[in-house]
C-alpha cells in the first residue's frame, strides 16, 4: 500500500513548484473580466488600470467627474499593488485593460514592443502634448509608433527641509563639493544630512540615476549594448559618489523602507531627501506644515552640467484590441483635458506633459530654472533591462563597499541579459 | 458491488481531471516554453533548445537562491519538527486549560502568511530594534532584516513561529492515535518517562514524524510569501529563494521561458528529495 502511494506523494509535491508559477496570474484575472456586456441599452464598461499607488485618490475623483458627465460609460479604476509585475501577467494572458496608465518604463518599453498598445502617432488625441516628451518615449522605446500620450512628467533631485537649512545657516548647494559640505556641517551638528531608506532596494536608483544621467549620460548603455564601453571603465565615479552619501544617512540605512522614509523626514529626521517630487504629497501628508524645498542634484563640479531627472510618470495608452476603443479615448481625451491635467498635477506635485499648462506650486521653484532652460534628462534605469535588477545589485554594493566587484558585476549581470534574450 | 464500484469512480474521475486540467496541464506548458525564448507577453517566439538549461548552470544568481533556499529549508524543517512535537507533548498531558491552548497554539496557522509577514516587518523596523537599543546592543539596535548576514534569520524566526501550529495539530492527532494499554505496561514495568518516550511515543509516531518531515520540507522548499512580505529577496540577493527568482524573473524581468528552465530543473530536484526522504524515513516505519 505505501510503496504505491510515494511516487503519487512525490509527484503531487514537485507538480505543486511547476504550476505555482503560472497560478499566480491567476489571481488578478477574477475582478477584470468586465470589458464584455455591450447589449443595448446597457452601459458600456471601461477598466482603467494605472501603477501609482500614490495617485489613486486623485484619478478617483476624475473617474467619477468622468462617469457623472458620461451616463453611458462606466470607467473602473484599478491599481493593484505591484502594478507593473500584474500588468506583464495580464499581457501573457491577452487581457490588457481598455486604458492603461503606467510610466514611460521598461515595462512600458517591453509591453510596447510587442504591439499591445495603440499606435496615437497620427491620432487627434496626441497634439498638444509636449514634444519633448513624445520624443523622449520614441527615444525610450526605439520605435517610429508613438504607442502611449505622456500625461505627467516627474522630476527627481533633492527634497530639502526649508527650516533645517535656514537654522542651520547653509544655502542650497549647486556643484557635488559644496553638496557634501553641507551634508558634512548636518552630520558635525548631530544630525542626519539625509535619510536613506535602503530596504526598499528601489530607492537607491533615485541617487543612482541622478549621478549616472548626469556624469555618464544615457547614451553610455547604447554604447554598452553595441559593446564599446564597460561599467568597469566607466562607471568608477557614480560608485564613488553613491557610496560616499551613504555616510551621512540616518543609522541603519539597510532596515528602513520608503514609507519610514517619507515619515522620518516629514517629521525633521534629515535635512535632506534623495527623492523625486512623488514623495512630497505622502510627505506633506505625514507633516502638512513642513516647508520643503527642491534642488536639482549636484552630481559634478560644475554647476551647468546638473540636470534635473525628468520622465514621463504617468502615460496613459490604449489596448489595440479593446472593444470599446471610442469610449476608451473618450476618458483619455477627458483625461488630457487641461483643467484635468492641472486637477492632477496640483494634487500629485507632478509636471505637465500637456501643453498650456503649468505647474506652479511654489514648492518647485528649485526646478523651475532647470525646467525652463531644458536642463532635463531621462532616468539612467530606463535604459537598463529589468531582468538585470540593477536595484538589488545596487543595495548589496551598498552594503559590502567593493567598487570593483560592483562594476565588474554590473558588466556580467549586463552580458548575462543580453545573452539570453 | 458494480454500484459501489460506479461511485468510486464517480469520486475519482472528476479529481483525476481536475488534477489533470489544474496540475499536469500547466507543468507540461512550463516544461514546453523552457526550450523557447518567449518573454511571457510577445506573440511569437522562437524554440531555442538547450540554450535556456545551459545559461541557468552558468547564473550564479540561481546558485545563490538554491544556496539560500536549502539552508532555510532545512533549518525550517528542523526547527518546526522539534518544537511542534514538544508543544504537541505539552498540550497531550494532562494540563488544565488544555483545549484553550491547543486553540492559541492553532491561531498562528489561520492567519495569512502575507499578514504575519507584514507584522513582523514591522515589527523588525520599529519595535524590535527599540528594545535593541534598550539592551545597549549595537547589533540588536538594527533591522535584522536589512542586513545581508542575517536577515535570513528573521525569515527562519516567521516562518518557524507560524509553521509550528499545523505541524503540532499533525502531532496531537498523531499521539491520539498510540494505545493507552502501552503506557500502562511501561509503567508497570517501571520505564522512565524519557525511557517511554523514546520506546513508545516516538516509534509509534513514525509515520506522523514522515509525513511532517516532508511537508514542512517541502513548504520550506518553496518559500516566496515570507520573503515577499519580508525582504523582497534583498538586501541585494541574499534571501531570494528559488520561487521568488522564478517569479521576479518570469514576469518582473520578462524572462518567462528562462525562469521555466529553472522551474523544470528545480522539479526534477523536489522530486528527487521528496522521494529519498520518503524512503528513507519509511523504511524507519516498517522496521517497527
Amino acid at each position: 500500500m505505501k510503496k504505491t502511494i510515494k511516487p503519487v506523494v512525490v509527484s503531487v509535491l514537485a507538480m505543486s513548484v511547476l504550476s505555482a508559477c503560472g497560478s499566480n496570474s491567476s489571481n488578478n484575472a477574477a475582478g477584470n473580466t468586465n470589458s464584455g456586456g455591450n447589449a443595448s441599452g446597457e452601459k458600456v464598461k471601461i477598466e482603467f488600470f494605472q501603477n501609482k499607488s500614490e495617485a489613486k485618490a486623485t484619478f478617483d475623483k476624475l473617474v467619477a467627474k468622468f462617469n457623472e458627465a458620461n451616463p453611458n460609460i462606466v470607467v473602473t479604476q484599478v491599481n493593484p499593488p505591484d502594478a507593473e509585475t500584474v500588468l506583464k501577467t495580464r499581457a501573457a494572458k491577452k487581457d490588457i485593460p481598455d486604458v492603461v496608465g503606467i510610466g514611460a518604463t521598461d515595462t512600458y518599453k517591453t509591453l510596447s514592443a510587442s504591439g499591445l498598445f495603440e499606435d496615437f502617432t497620427t491620432d487627434p488625441l496626441a497634439k498638444n502634448i509636449q514634444p519633448a516628451y513624445v520624443q523622449m518615449l520614441k527615444d525610450l522605446t526605439g520605435s517610429s509608433e508613438l504607442n502611449g500620450l505622456p500625461f505627467s512628467s516627474n522630476a527627481s533631485g533633492v527634497i530639502y527641509n526649508k527650516a533645517m537649512f535656514a537654522e542651520a545657516g547653509v544655502t542650497v548647494p549647486t556643484t557635488w563639493d559644496e553638496f557634501i559640505a553641507v551634508a558634512q556641517k548636518f552630520k558635525d551638528s548631530g544630525k542626519n544630512a539625509f535619510y536613506l531608506t535602503f530596504k526598499d532596494a528601489w530607492t537607491t536608483l533615485t541617487p543612482f540615476n541622478s549621478l549616472t544621467t548626469i556624469i555618464k549620460g544615457n547614451d553610455f548603455f547604447k554604447e554598452r549594448t553595441a559593446g564599446t564601453v564597460t561599467f568597469s571603465d566607466s562607471f568608477n565615479e557614480v560608485a564613488e559618489k553613491l557610496l560616499k552619501l551613504t555616510e551621512y544617512g540616518q543609522k541603519d540605512i539597510f532596515g528602513k523602507n520608503y514609507n519610514d522614509g517619507n515619515t522620518a523626514f516629514a517629521k525633521g529626521e534629515s535635512a535632506m531627501y534623495l527623492q523625486g517630487v512623488w514623495a512630497i504629497p505622502e510627505i506633506v501628508k505625514a507633516n502638512p506644515s513642513i516647508e520643503l524645498g527642491v534642488f536639482p542634484f549636484p552630481a559634478t563640479n560644475d554647476a551647468a552640467d546638473n540636470k534635473v531627472i525628468s520622465g514621463v510618470d504617468t502615460l496613459l495608452t490604449i489596448s489595440k484590441n479593446t472593444k470599446h476603443k471610442e469610449e476608451a479615448k473618450k476618458f483619455v481625451d477627458f483625461l488630457l483635458q487641461p483643467e484635468n491635467v492641472s486637477l492632477y498635477i496640483s494634487e500629485q506635485k507632478a509636471f505637465p506633459a500637456v501643453q498650456g499648462v503649468t505647474q506652479d506650486d511654489p514648492t518647485m521653484d528649485g526646478f523651475k530654472e532647470s525646467f525652463e532652460s531644458g536642463k532635463l534628462a531621462d532616468f539612467a534605469d530606463h535604459y537598463i533591462p529589468s531582468a538585470m535588477k540593477v536595484e538589488t545589485i545596487n543595495q548589496s554594493f551598498l552594503q559590502k563597499k567593493d567598487i570593483n566587484a560592483y562594476l565588474k558585476q554590473l558588466d556580467t549581470e549586463w552580458d548575462k541579459v543580453a545573452n539570453r534574450k | 458491488m458494480a454500484k459501489r464500484r460506479v461511485a468510486f469512480y464517480l469520486m475519482t474521475i472528476p479529481a483525476l481531471l481536475l488534477f489533470f486540467a489544474f496540475h499536469t496541464f500547466p507543468a507540461i506548458q512550463g516544461i514546453y516554453y523552457s526550450f523557447t525564448n518567449w518573454d511571457g507577453f510577445s506573440d511569437s517566439f522562437d524554440y531555442v533548445g538547450f540554450k535556456n538549461f545551459v545559461n541557468i548552470f552558468q547564473d550564479e544568481n540561481v546558485l545563490n537562491s538554491y544556496l539560500f533556499t536549502f539552508k532555510y529549508a532545512i533549518i525550517t524543517t528542523i526547527l518546526i519538527n522539534v518544537i511542534s512535537l514538544l508543544i504537541a507533548l505539552g498540550l497531550n498531558a494532562k494540563i488544565k486549560a488544555k483545549n484553550f491552548f491547543r486553540g492559541v497554539y492553532f491561531l498562528p496557522n489561520i492567519l495569512s502568511v502575507l499578514i504575519v509577514g507584514f507584522i513582523f516587518n514591522y515589527l523588525f523596523a520599529n519595535v524590535f530594534p527599540i528594545w535593541g537599543a534598550k539592551l545597549g546592543s549595537e547589533f540588536l539596535s538594527q533591522n535584522i532584516l536589512g542586513n545581508s548576514d542575517w536577515a535570513w534569520i528573521g525569515i527562519v524566526i516567521v516562518a518557524v513561529w507560524q509553521g509550528i501550529a499545523y505541524n503540532t495539530i499533525l502531532y496531537l492527532a498523531g499521539l491520539q492515535t498510540i494505545p493507552h494499554d502501552l503506557y500502562e505496561a511501561s509503567n508497570l514495568d517501571g520505564a522512565s518517562r524519557w525511557r517511554e518516550f523514546w520506546s513508545i511515543t516516538f516509534p509509534m509516531l513514525a509515520s506522523f514524524f514522515t509525513i511532517n518531515m516532508v511537508l514542512a520540507m517541502k513548504g520550506g522548499l518553496m518559500v516566496f510569501d515570507q520573503i515577499v512580505a519580508l525582504t523582497g529577496g534583498g538586501p541585494g540577493r541574499s534571501t531570494q529563494s528559488i520561487a521568488h527568482l522564478i517569479y521576479t524573473g518570469g514576469f518582473q524581468g520578462g524572462e518567462f521561458a528562462y525562469q521555466s528552465a529553472n522551474a523544470v530543473i528545480y522539479f526534477i530536484v523536489i522530486v528527487v528529495i521528496s522521494a529519498l526522504q520518503l524512503k528513507f524515513l519509511q523504511k524507519r516505519e516498517m522496521d517497527l
